[in-house]
Order: C-alpha cells, then sequence, then structure tokens
C-alpha cells in the first residue's frame, strides 16, 4: 500500500487530526483538571466529615469475659473477638504484672501485631511498626495513631474488658 | 466596548505565559493543601477527634473555590476571528 493510499483513507477524511495535536494536553486543560482534581478532594473531604458525624464508630458496650487470669502466662498474649463486632484484639499480660486489651489491627494497614514477650513492645512485622505495650503509643515506623485500647479489669479470677474511658483534654 | 476579556486576548504571548504558569503554580500548591488537609482530617476521624473535621472541609471548600474562581483569569489565547 503506497503512502499516497493511506491518506486517502476515509478515517482520515472523517477525523482530521493529527497525532500529536490528539495526544497533546493544553495548558488550560491542565488547568481545568487541577480543578476538577481540587473539586474531588473537596467532596471527599466533606464526606470524611460527615461519616464521622452520621456514623459514628460504634464503641464497645458493656462488660466482656475474656478468659481466667491464669490461662495466660506472664509475657502471653490471649486473642479475642467482643460478640456481636469482628474487631479482633489481644489481651497481653505484661512482666509487670498488668493485663493490656488492644485492637490487633496496626493502625497504618490494618496488619496483625503481636507482642515481643520481655521487651514491652508491640510489633507489626508488615513494615516494623513499633507500640508501647503500656500505653499503645507509637514508638517508631509508619504508624500514625496510637493502637486503641480497652480497659481491663478483673472479677475474681476472671478478666474483663470494657470500652476505655475516653480522655478528654479539659479545654 | 472594551473589556478584561478583549485586553487579555491581545496581549503578549510572553504575558500570557506568565499568567498561565503563575495560575497553574497556584492550582497546583491548592491542590497540595487539600491532600494535607483530607490526610489530616481522614487520622483524625480515625482517632475520633471530631473537632478538626467541619474546619478541614471549609478549608477545602474555600481553596477550590479560589481555585474555580481564579480559572476566570485563564488565558483564552490570541485566537483571531
Amino acid at each position: 500500500m503506497s503512502k499516497e493510499d493511506n491518506l486517502n483513507k476515509n478515517w482520515k477524511k472523517d477525523f482530521p487530526i493529527e497525532k500529536q495535536l490528539a495526544t497533546s494536553v493544553s495548558r488550560r486543560d491542565f488547568a481545568k483538571f487541577l480543578t476538577l482534581v481540587s473539586g474531588g478532594l473537596m467532596v471527599g473531604s466533606g464526606l470524611v466529615a460527615a461519616k464521622a458525624y452520621i456514623y459514628p464508630k460504634e464503641q464497645v458496650e458493656g462488660d466482656h469475659f475474656v478468659c481466667k487470669k491464669d490461662e495466660v502466662p506472664v509475657g502471653g498474649t490471649r486473642a479475642f473477638v467482643i460478640e456481636g463486632s469482628t474487631i479482633p484484639y489481644i489481651l497481653i499480660h505484661l512482666e509487670n504484672g498488668d493485663f493490656k486489651a488492644y485492637e490487633q489491627k496496626c493502625t497504618h494497614l490494618s496488619c496483625s501485631v503481636f507482642y515481643k514477650p520481655g521487651t514491652g513492645i508491640i510489633h507489626c512485622p508488615c513494615h516494623e511498626g513499633s507500640f508501647d505495650a503500656k500505653t499503645g503509643d507509637v514508638l517508631a515506623g509508619p504508624p500514625p495513631r496510637a493502637l486503641p485500647g480497652l480497659d481491663v479489669f478483673f472479677k475474681g479470677n476472671d478478666v474483663y474488658v470494657k470500652a476505655a474511658v475516653q480522655e478528654k483534654n479539659p479545654a | 466596548m472594551s473589556n478584561f476579556r478583549r485586553s487579555q486576548n491581545q496581549s503578549n504571548p510572553n504575558k500570557l505565559n506568565a499568567i498561565l504558569s503563575s495560575l497553574i503554580f497556584i492550582l497546583i500548591l491548592n491542590v497540595s493543601i487539600q491532600i494535607w488537609l483530607l490526610y489530616a482530617a481522614l487520622n483524625n476521624a480515625l482517632d475520633n477527634n471530631k473537632e478538626i473535621l467541619i474546619p478541614a472541609f471549609v478549608a477545602s471548600l474555600i481553596l477550590f473555590l479560589i481555585g474555580f474562581s481564579w480559572l476566570y483569569y485563564l488565558p483564552k489565547g490570541n485566537f483571531k476571528k
């Protein structure tokens, strides 16, 4: 097929735009696209706010039995879930004798965290995040927030958990 | 009648370049701030800090409106009719 034939093909008449022209993005279009992105981010921000106010995160209600005290050795952990919820928690028996309960989902990308016995550190293996086992605060790595925890209390030899009391800074 | 648009259309391409560049620069700046606002709002929403969400949304809205009204100054180019 000669070049002349190709040029006279019908589709070239129907779509008489050169390839360079068809693929180039003008600065005007780029500026408009940036404004579209800006609008999208604004809507996203609105959705985040709306979600937080209309469907707030459900709090754990009531007291929940986890296990007996002597079922968890010092430095040991026990995974549990609360009835009616799918959030995994871990109960940790610290070396100083305290019991602590945290969500088992890393606040970075929801990987499973585990307690490193003897160190006082809850570790996330995915991206080397570390949390303080006493408070749940972030010690190292990419997690942006502290691990959400539950309050642990005892009834005799039984270990129970309930929703952590919100610490609100008095304004 | 002469107006802003007409004089802009007749202006030197160098001037149009400067207008377009600064316009795009400010839009990119706005979008960057909005990304940061969204990230901060999301993190605080997950941490149950609701106080910051509405101000972050309002700031994002203002930035969007600035960018949107800014588009009015987008040169149309030196088109000859």
